[in-house]
């Protein structure tokens, strides 16, 4: 399987992903110092508080992983590339897997490695310019770190949620972008319209659905994987 | 028989339209098998069920032996393809894209590769990239990236298709090279006669999703019906004189003054010598020859067993 989704590495246009995410690391890590700084100095109270900033900033990885399906998937489709992969001795259930495996290590690496870089970033900026009141206690270091872990997954989770629908079944670009633009800010927007919902629950919800979404690609891919 | 393709049955039925219909189709070991019909006949759709690209709405597919299933591919191992068009990651080189190719198949075998590049003239291309190269080159790299492995089958979608005379010309020589030197059997698809006549064993005729008929083309080319056709002014005694001075028993009058001889056991100068004895006078006198053309035109046009 390892083998497969090193194969899918190796098909992607390597040097635009990599610039893609030097630009998404580049931007995210800066975020909290620039919220507190120029849009909600609330935030700045504590590293607690700077700690629940992080969390919302890093849903940009969401978009990340429907670029990611659009290219792995997507673009397969469109080029017909994926012929090839198809008649290869290897049922397209494995072949499916490994795409979503895959996608799924992506994005949860590089938001892993997002939620680091954000972190110490904000840490050497505090340390220079004061932003943020007072120290990171113990407990603020091993909240950071569990959330760390805890939000790359349920990031790459959700960012599977339309795997399935604008991936497999439709094969559409734009609707996939503006699907991820809206999972990415549903919890700011109901934040915004003071619709009261319980964050761990959404978080919850939106986990099954992306499970569920990988799941169907993969059962379903005989069927609706035909080129 | 040694068949390394059957069918039995095999159906594919796409929104209510039927692509293919219950075709029974055999490819022995070691020939070259032709696919011969119109566009649109259902040639392509039959290549991708074969190659696991489209499953059967109905019947089976053996492939050397083995069942072929969505479960069960491992036998397409031994089979090469390019079906439609060659495809590529294009902003691939050419080497990226067999690589990636050997490491599907599980083959590590460098010098394999340029041993097959090699073999289709695509020597000094390996570092560039395919967006770069003109079709032609496609379907030579197409067919290198389906020999490397050294398969016993290799399924050919109109290989000739963007190709210029004297890559025509290559494709053909390479075709017959593989399947001389290295055994290896080939399924070819064509609408073009001529294309087929020159490379194939055997033909199987397909029309509207059918498998009409498959025969051996040395066959048919001693099957082909010759005849004289003569056309005179005065058929009744014609045919008395064919008949009870030359022998002759085996014609047909065709259109009220054209007479179809198709016993040649006597040359057209003796024909035309006794009738000018018998003063008949000769219109016209001409030996036809059926061509592969009219034989193929007939069994799609006038039907033809369906095997």
């Amino acid at each position: 399987m390892f083998k497969l989704m090193k194969l899918e590495w190796g098909k992607l246009r390597q040097k635009s992903i990599i610039g893609e995410v030097v630009i998404y690391l580049l931007i995210v890590m800066f975020l909290p110092t620039f919220f507190i700084k120029m849009v909600i100095p609330d935030f700045g109270q504590s590293y607690a508080s700077m700690i629940e900033l992080i969390l919302p900033i890093q849903m940009g990885f969401v978009l990340f992983g429907a670029s990611l399906i659009n290219q792995v998937v997507i673009d397969e489709y469109k080029n017909k590339t994926i012929s090839l992969s198809f008649s290869y001795p290897i049922s397209r259930k494995k072949l499916f897997m490994a795409k979503v495996l895959f996608i799924s290590l992506f994005v949860f690496l590089i938001t892993l490695v997002s939620f680091l870089l954000t972190g110490i970033t904000t840490y050497l900026l505090d340390e220079a310019f004061s932003i943020i009141n007072g120290q990171p206690t113990g407990t603020d270091i091993s909240t950071f770190f569990i959330k760390m872990i805890s939000h790359s997954i349920i990031i790459t989770l959700i960012s599977l949620i339309p795997l399935f629908l604008f991936g497999l079944w439709k094969r559409a670009t734009i609707p996939l972008v503006l699907c991820a633009i809206f999972l990415m800010q549903f919890q700011n927007f109901s934040y915004l319209l003071k619709v009261n919902l319980n964050p761990d629950l959404v978080n919850f919800v939106l986990c099954i659905l992306g499970a569920a979404s990988a799941y169907l690609s993969i059962k379903l891919v005989d069927k609706l994987g035909d080129i | 028989m040694d068949y390394i393709i059957r069918t039995s049955g095999l159906t594919k039925i796409v929104k209510g339209k039927t692509l293919v219909s219950n075709v029974n189709l055999h490819i022995k070991k070691g020939e070259i098998y032709g696919f011969l019909g119109q566009n649109g006949a259902g040639k392509t759709t039959i290549m991708k069920l074969l190659t696991g690209l489209l499953s059967p709405t109905a019947g089976e597919i053996e492939v050397f032996g083995q069942r072929l299933t969505e479960e069960s591919k491992s036998s397409l191992k031994r089979v090469g393809s390019i079906i439609e068009y060659p495809i590529f990651f294009e902003h691939l080189t050419a080497m990226e894209n067999l690589m990636i190719h050997c490491e599907y198949l599980g083959f590590y075998d460098k010098s394999a590769m340029a041993q097959a590049l090699d073999m289709v003239h695509l020597e000094g291309i390996e570092d560039k990239l395919v967006k770069d190269f003109s079709l032609g080159m496609k379907q030579r790299l197409g067919i290198a990236r389906a020999i490397i492995t050294k398969p016993e089958l290799i399924i050919l979608d109109e290989p000739t298709n963007g190709l210029d005379p004297i890559g025509i010309k290559d494709m053909r020589d390479l075709i017959r090279m593989l399947n001389k030197e290295y055994g290896i059997s080939f399924l070819l698809s064509s609408h073009i006669l001529g294309e087929m006549e020159q490379v194939a064993d055997r033909i199987g005729v397909i029309n509207k999703g059918r498998l009409l008929n498959e025969v051996m083309l040395a066959d048919i080319r001693k099957q082909r019906t010759d005849y004289i056709e003569l056309v005179t002014s005065n058929v009744e005694k014609a045919v008395y004189l064919l008949e009870n001075k030359l022998r002759i028993s085996n014609m047909k009058i065709v259109q009220g003054n054209r007479i179809r001889i198709y016993d040649l056991s006597q040359s057209q100068n003796e024909i035309s010598k006794m009738l000018v004895l018998h003063d008949i006078g000769i219109e016209e006198m001409q030996k036809h020859t059926s061509t592969l053309e009219d034989y193929f035109y007939n069994q799609i046009h006038g039907g033809g067993n369906i095997v």
